[in-house]
C-alpha cells in the first residue's frame, strides 16, 4: 500500500533559481509539498541553459541540472513586471504556505512584495529569503555564487594540502547547505504555525550556512587565541582532532583510484595490520602505539600505499571492512550510481519521466526513509510554463475568459 | 527586549546519537527544543574526547568540539547497556517527543530499545536513527568515519589539484559529512514532527549519511544520469568535464583571491573593472576595443582571454585583498577572499550588522566567550543560545528527580551501581 507524503496540503510558491533555493523547493516536493514554479522567459533560470543536456535533446527543456533540482515542481509563466502579471502572483499568494526565492535583497520588494505587502495578503504567510550576505548589513548588496561564499565562510581554506593552495570545494556545496538550512527553517516555522497560526520571514545567509560549519575552529581562536591559518593547516586528509594514524588517503591500481583509511583505536589497528598480513608492524616500535604512528606517520602511510597499490580500492575495502577496519573508496558519479551494492540495496535511484524527452532516468531518491509515510518522486522537472492553465484552471478556479485576457496582455508567457 | 517565544520550545527530545548526530541535536537545541543528551556515565559523550580543548588541557568538560555542539542541552549521564538503564531510558521516552539515535543498525533492538517497544510505550515517538549508510543493505554493518563517509558519499572525488602531479582527493577539515548528514537528519525529524502535529502518528526516520552526501556533489550526478561523463577535480574551483582556467589570485599582503568570473561576463563589469584598473595605470593594453569584443561574446579561451588572465592577475597583486574584494563587490563582481574562519570576526557585516557571532557565558569557568551563531534567523521564533554545553552529568538528579519523579536515594543507589 502506498504511504502517505508527509507535507500533503503544503503550496510553495517558488520564485528561486539555479542551485541554493531550489535545493531546498526539491526537499520539501519530495516529501510531498506541492511546488510551483514562477519563471519567465526574459529572467530565465541560468540552470536551464545548462550543457547537460537531457536524452540528447537540446534547449530549456532539456537540461539535466534543471531535471536534477526541479523534479516534482510545477512550471508557470508570468511576468511580475505587469500589473496583471503581479496581480495573478498576489492571488497565488493567497493559496500558498511558503514564498521562497532567492534573489538579490531588492527584487520581490522592488516589485511591490516586501514582507509587509505580502503579510496583507497572506497573513500566515512564510516568506523564505536566500541571499549570499542576507538582507541586512553592509554588505546585502554584494553577491556570491557557490564558491565565493565558500572563500569567505572559512570553508575552502579548510580543505587542502599542508603548504599548498587551498583546494576548496570541487561544487558549490554552500549551494547545497543554504538549500538545506533553508528546508530546516521552513520546517520549524511550519510546525510553529501549526501551534499558533503565525507565519513569519526566514532569512538566510549562504554565507553564514557555511560559517556554522567552521565553529570548533572559530572557538579554538576565539577560546585558545589559535588561528586557523597558521603553518601545517590544512592538514589534508589526516585527522588533527582526533590525532590518530593511520587516517588518510592512499593510491590503488587503476588510473586515479583511492581508497581512505581510517584508524581511531588499538583494536582497529591489530585488526588492520593482521588482515593486510603486515603483522611485523605489531612489533615495529615506530608503529606500537598511536602516539607512535602519529610521529612516524609519513613512513606509516607510504608503507600502507605500498599495500594499497597492488589493490582496487574495491579490494581494500573489503579486506578491511571484513577486519572491522573503517574504510572505503573515493567513489565517483560512476561508482555510485552503476556500482554501489548499498545504494542498489537502499533503491536509492529511482527512475522517473522526463516530462520533454519522455523517456524514464535515473535520479537520486531521498536520503531518509520513513515507516509511515514516503518522500517520493512522482514527475519529473517541468518544461517552462507547462503547468500554466493546471495551475489557473484548477487551483485558482479562473475561467477560460480571464486566462485569454493574461494572454491577451502577455501577463502569463 | 520582549523575549519571544522559540519555534521549538514544546518539544522533547532525547538524544543518545554520537558525533555522527551531535550537529542535528544542536541545530533542534537552538531553535528552542529541550534537547536531553545521554551520556555513558564513565566516558560521556565521544566528542568529550577529541579536541581542541579549552587551553590544550585534555578534559571530559574541555573539549571546544563538544562545547560548539552541545549548546543548550542538558546532561543526563545513563548506562544504557545495563537493564536498569534501560528502563530509565523507556520512563524518558514516555515524556518525550523524540529520540535521536546513532547506533549500529540493531544494536538498539539488543537492548530492547528498538522503535517497536518504544512506540509500543509511547505511540506519538518519532524516533530517528542517523547512520553512515542506512539500516539495511550489505554495508550497514560497516564501520565507518567521517572520512570514509566524504570518500564513499563522491564529495572528495571532486575535490582536490589538477596542478599537483598523483595528488589525492581532499576531504574538508571539520566534521563535514556528519554535518550534512545532520542537516538532512533534521529534516526527516521535522518533517515527521510537522506530519504528526496534522495526524497525531509517530514513526521511525531511518536517515543515511551515505545517502546524505551522495545526493551533495552538484553536477556530478546529472553528469552521470544524462551524459554518462565524469568531472575531474581542480583546484580551488568546480569539478569540470573540460577543464577550466585558475580562479585563485594572490594579493599583496599574501592572501588569496577567488576571482570568480574572470574575464567578467557583462560589459558593465567589464567597464568597471577597467575605470578601476585605470586609476593606477594598471590596464596594460587591456582598453584595446579587441578585448571588448572577447567580453561582448563571452569568450573564455584562447590568447585574449589568457592577456586578461595575466593582467587582472598583477592588478589584483598589487592590492591589499580586503581592498580588492570591497571596491570588485561594489562593481558586481563576485570576487572573494579566500579567508580563515576566525577572519570574519573582523568583518563589520558579520560581526556588528548581522550580529552573527554571539557571546556565551561559561559560568562553570567564569568566563564568556564568543561563538559562530545561527544558519538562519527567524523574525518571530529567534535562534538562541540560552546555555552553554552542559558539564558531565551536570542535569542528570535533576531529570531523574523531577521529571521521572524518583527519590534521592534511589538515584543515589543507582549511582552506586554505576548506571548513573
Amino acid at each position: 500500500m502506498k504511504k502517505p507524503s508527509l507535507l500533503e496540503g503544503i503550496r510553495i510558491l517558488d520564485f528561486t533559481h539555479i542551485v541554493a533555493g531550489p535545493q531546498c523547493t526539491r526537499i520539501l516536493g519530495d516529501l510531498g509539498a506541492q511546488v510551483i514554479r514562477v519563471e519567465n522567459e526574459q529572467g530565465l533560470d541560468s540552470t536551464r541553459t545548462s550543457p547537460i543536456k537531457v536524452g540528447n535533446g537540446e534547449g530549456i527543456n532539456r537540461s539535466g541540472m534543471f531535471e536534477y533540482f526541479n523534479r516534482n515542481k510545477l512550471s508557470m509563466t508570468i511576468n511580475a513586471r505587469l500589473p496583471l502579471g503581479l496581480q495573478l502572483i498576489k492571488r497565488l499568494l493567497t493559496i500558498s504556505d511558503v514564498v521562497i526565492e532567492n534573489f538579490s535583497s531588492k527584487v520581490l520588494e522592488n516589485w511591490g512584495l516586501s514582507y509587509e505587502e505580502m503579510c496583507k495578503i497572506k497573513p500566515d504567510i512564510i516568506y523564505t529569503s536566500i541571499t549570499g550576505f542576507g538582507h541586512n548589513g553592509r554588505d546585502r548588496e554584494y553577491s556570491t555564487w557557490g564558491p565565493t561564499a565558500q572563500a569567505l565562510s572559512g570553508l575552502t581554506m579548510m580543505s587542502g594540502l599542508p603548504g599548498e593552495r587551498p583546494a576548496g570545494w570541487g561544487f558549490s556545496f554552500l549551494d547545497h547547505t543554504a538549500g538545506y538550512n533553508a528546508a530546516i527553517a521552513i520546517l520549524m516555522a511550519l510546525h510553529y504555525k501549526n501551534k499558533t497560526g503565525k507565519g513569519q520571514w526566514l532569512d538566510l545567509s549562504q554565507i553564514e550556512t557555511g560559517m556554522v560549519l567552521t565553529g570548533p575552529s572559530v572557538l579554538d581562536y576565539t577560546v585558545n587565541g589559535r588561528p586557523y591559518r597558521r603553518e601545517g593547516n590544512p592538514p589534508g586528509n589526516r585527522s588533527q582532532n582526533p590525532r590518530v594514524a593511520p587516517h588518510n588517503t592512499y593510491k590503488c591500481t587503476g588510473d586515479d583510484r583511492w581508497c581512505v583509511i581510517s584508524i581511531f583505536n588499538e583494536t582497529e589497528w591489530e585488526n588492520f595490520c593482521n588482515a593486510t598480513n603486515h603483522k611485523d608492524w605489531l612489533e615495529n616500535p615506530k608503529f606500537i602505539t598511536n602516539s607512535h604512528r602519529v610521529l612516524s606517520e609519513d613512513d606509516l602511510d607510504s608503507q600502507i600505499q605500498s599495500w594499497t597499490l597492488t589493490k582496487t580500492p574495491e579490494e581494500v575495502m573489503t579486506i578491511l571492512q571484513s577486519a572491522g577496519v573503517p574504510a572505503g573508496i573515493v567513489q565517483n558519479n560512476e561508482d555510485k550510481i552503476e556500482k554501489d551494492p548499498q545504494l542498489k540495496a537502499r533503491e536509492f535511484f529511482p527512475e522517473v519521466l522526463h516530462r520533454d524527452a519522455g523517456e524514464k532516468f535515473p535520479t537520486d531518491g531521498f536520503p531518509i526513509k520513513f515507516s509511515h509515510t514516503d518522500a517520493s518522486i512522482r514527475s519529473g522537472s517541468p518544461p517552462l510554463g507547462a503547468d500554466t492553465e493546471y495551475v489557473l484552471k484548477e487551483l485558482l478556479e479562473m475561467n477560460d475568459g480571464e486566462i485569454a485576457t493574461l494572454y491577451d496582455e502577455a501577463a502569463i508567457l | 527586549m520582549i523575549a519571544k517565544d522559540q519555534a521549538l520550545e514544546d518539544v522533547v527530545i532525547l538524544d543518545l546519537t554520537d558525533e555522527k548526530g551531535m550537529y542535528m541535536g544542536k541545530l533542534l537545541a537552538d531553535m528552542g527544543a529541550r534537547v536531553i543528551l545521554i551520556e555513558n556515565p564513565e566516558s560521556g559523550h565521544p566528542a568529550r574526547s577529541i579536541g581542541p580543548y579549552y587551553n590544550d588541557v585534555p578534559d571530559i568538560n574541555g573539549s571546544l568540539l563538544f562545547w560548539y555542539h552541545s549548546t543548550n542541552k542538558e546532561s543526563c549521564t545513563i548506562d544504557i547497556s545495563k537493564p536498569e538503564g534501560q528502563q530509565l531510558i523507556k520512563a524518558l521516552v514516555k515524556k518525550a517527543d523524540i529520540l535521536l539515535e546513532s547506533f549500529q543498525p540493531g544494536f538498539m533492538e539488543s537492548l530492547g530499545l528498538s522503535y517497536k517497544s518504544l512506540s509500543e510505550i509511547n505511540d506519538k515517538l518519532i524516533m530517528t536513527s542517523i547512520t553512515s549508510f542506512g539500516q539495511n543493505g550489505p554495508y550497514s554493518n560497516y564501520k565507518s568515519s567521517n572520512l570514509v563517509s566524504m570518500a564513499m558519499g563522491g564529495i572528495m572525488a571532486s575535490c582536490g589539484y589538477d596542478d599537483i602531479a598523483d595528488s589525492p582527493p581532499i576531504n574538508c577539515d571539520g566534521w563535514q559529512g556528519y554535518a550534512t548528514g545532520s542537516n538532512y537528519g533534521a529534516i526527516g525529524t521535522l518533517a515527521a514532527l510537522y506530519y504528526r502535529d496534522i495526524t497525531g502518528q509517530g514513526q521511525w526516520v531511518d536517515a543515511s549519511i551515505h545517502e546524505a552526501l551522495s545526493c551533495t556533489t552538484e553536477a556530478a550526478m546529472p553528469n552521470w544520469f544524462y551524459t554518462k561523463q565524469t568531472p575531474k577535480r581542480q583546484t580551488g574551483r568546480h569539478h569540470g568535464i573540460q577543464p577550466t582556467p585558475s580562479t585563485q589570485y594572490l594579493t599583496l599582503d599574501g592572501k588569496l583571491l577567488n576571482g570568480f568570473d574572470i574575464p567578467p561576463r557583462t560589459m558593465e563589469r567589464w567597464n568597471g573593472l577597467i575605470a578601476w584598473m585605470k586609476e593606477t595605470n594598471m590596464t596594460g593594453d587591456l582598453e584595446d576595443e579587441s578585448y571588448r569584443e572577447i567580453i561582448r561574446n563571452r569568450v573564455r579561451t584562447g590568447p585574449h582571454v589568457e592577456k586578461i588572465i595575466s593582467q587582472i592577475s598583477k592588478f589584483i597583486a598589487s592590492l591589499p585583498a580586503e581592498e580588492v574584494y570591497h571596491r570588485a563587490q561594489q562593481i558586481r563582481l563576485a570576487w572573494a577572499i579566500i579567508r580563515s574562519p576566525e577572519e570574519n570576526l573582523e568583518d563589520p557585516h558579520f560581526r556588528e550588522d548581522r550580529n552573527f557571532f554571539v557571546d556565551i557565558y561559561h559560568p562553570n569557568i567564569g568566563k564568556t566567550f564568543i561563538y559562530p551563531g545561527a544558519p538562519y534567523s527567524f523574525t518571530e521564533t529567534p535562534w538562541a543560545i540560552r546555555n552553554c554545553a552542559p558539564e558531565h552529568g551536570e542535569n542528570t538528579n535533576k531529570i531523574l528527580i523531577e521529571d521521572l519523579g524518583l527519590y534521592l536515594d534511589k538515584v543515589n543507589s543507582l549511582r552506586e551501581n554505576g548506571v548513573i
